[in-house]
């Protein structure tokens, strides 16, 4: 399918004092929700500040909505896209929620202060409060709302659930959801929560040691590899290439974790081996293969 | 509109393709109506908790199968199910289940007689409870 891209990152590399970041080639097609995921300090919110123009890359080259831009975003992209950071910016510190949304208003051309309303009322945000004497949920719930009231066509989210307790986080999943009703808003949110994973994501773009391992459909992964434990001597069934790992679990069976599925009927069929207990990994543990090395295999 | 279908994340067989499966057999049965309007895209796969990617698929590939309609700007709504095609898949869908259960018996060795004699036992058993709870 040929998809307008939201975002295009061509050989991207950014060097920092511990680690480089990079190269990063990626594509984000509109329309989609896509997840960043990875350990802490695999290069996520580097990738995402680069995205905001808060970080220039070394090396390579950022389209946004297919134009590049040298110096700083222009106002007419700029406006298109909503940040929500992981720690709050300190400027907006002293003044009320009140005064930063009007501030912001702005610069928002599409800023839709009704919205702002009512999701400030909805997630019970003090409205007359310095928003540094606000808790972090409370501070959070504020950028949210106004991330969304600005009517995004690009939404950028560093660890939304940080510092949200669980009812308030199913709220504003809900509010995202929302949002995407229009089909070609594009949110891109770092995370590692797995569970904010499977209820928002399309695409699952998986980070390590600055690279990017790779981009996924969220839903190939389901059913993409299997734990089993089986009975009997395995014998040449360990130099398959299927098998992933083999573990001895007790006398004469083991544990292991395969890619594909057929490959577990085939186990099924031989005499020799009796398997036991089958069950599909989690998302979790389909990344965590993947990190160490196992890329999934797709049906 | 909430639509029933359950997803088994075990399962060997695909997320579209369960989702498929599920969708097809509610329409053909007539559990969903003709005209009715379903979710759009990314409302179906936030309740699905899977992807538009996924659901996009489905509908592409029901419209195919000529059971869904998309009209352009109003959404994707369950095309008219003729009346020869609805009673072909329930026949299928029985025939299907009853396959089934002949090969579990032939993996267990079970004798053509034995199976006969069982099965007529079950339908025996069956309909008559379903009698008794019309009455």
């Amino acid at each position: 399918m040929n998809e307008a891209l939201a975002l295009e990152l061509k050989d991207i590399v950014k060097k920092r004092r511990r680690k480089t970041i990079g190269p990063i080639n990626l594509q984000i097609p509109q329309g989609y929700i896509v997840a960043l995921v990875g350990t802490n300090g695999s290069g996520k919110s580097t990738i995402l500040h680069m995205l905001t123009r808060s970080l220039i890359p070394d090396e390579g080259e950022i389209k946004w909505f297919g134009e590049k831009s040298a110096g700083d975003l222009p106002q007419e992209i700029r406006s298109k896209m909503a940040y929500v950071s992981e720690n709050p910016v300190a400027e907006e510190n002293y003044q009320t929620a009140e005064q930063a949304a009007s501030f912001r208003a702005h610069w928002y051309p599409s800023w839709d202060q009704k919205k702002f309303e009512r999701l400030m009322t909805h997630f019970e945000v003090p409205r007359n409060e310095r928003l540094s004497r606000m808790s972090k949920g409370e501070r959070r719930k504020f950028e949210v709302a106004a991330a969304l009231a600005t009517s995004p066509k690009l939404l950028i989210l560093d660890e939304l659930s940080s510092g949200l307790d669980p009812f308030v986080w199913k709220d504003m999943l809900e509010e995202l959801q929302e949002s995407m009703m229009g089909e070609d808003v594009t949110i891109i949110m770092a995370t590692h929560i797995v569970e904010e994973v499977k209820r928002l994501a399309d695409y699952i773009v998986l980070v390590h040691q600055g690279k990017v391992l790779g981009m996924v459909e969220k839903d190939l992964l389901y059913g993409s590899c299997y734990e089993a434990w089986v009975a009997g001597d395995l014998g040449e069934w360990k130099g398959r290439p299927e098998l992933i790992r083999c573990d001895e679990d007790g006398p004469s069976m083991h544990k292991l974790i395969v890619r594909n599925e057929a490959f577990i009927s085939e186990l099924q069929q031989s005499k020799d081996l009796q398997v036991k207990r089958t069950r599909a990994l989690e998302l979790e543990e389909v990344l965590e293969l993947w990190i160490q090395g196992y890329a999934p295999e797709y049906k | 509109m909430w639509i029933p279908i359950q997803i088994n994340e075990n399962s060997a067989e695909p997320l579209y393709f369960q989702i498929e499966t599920q969708l097809r057999s509610l329409i053909v049965s007539g559990q969903i109506e003709e005209g009715t309007l379903l979710p759009s895209i990314r409302e179906f796969a936030s309740s699905l908790k899977c992807s538009v990617i996924t659901v996009r698929r489905v509908y592409q590939d029901l419209e195919n199968e000529g059971l869904l309609l998309t009209k352009q700007g109003t959404g994707t709504f369950v095309a008219r199910v003729g009346h020869s095609e609805r009673s072909e898949y329930r026949r299928m869908v029985v025939q299907e289940a009853v396959e089934a259960a002949v090969d579990a018996g032939l993996s267990v060795q079970y004798s053509e007689e034995e199976l006969k004699a069982l099965f007529l036992e079950i339908i025996k058993n069956k309909y008559r409870s379903q009698a008794g709870e019309g009455s």
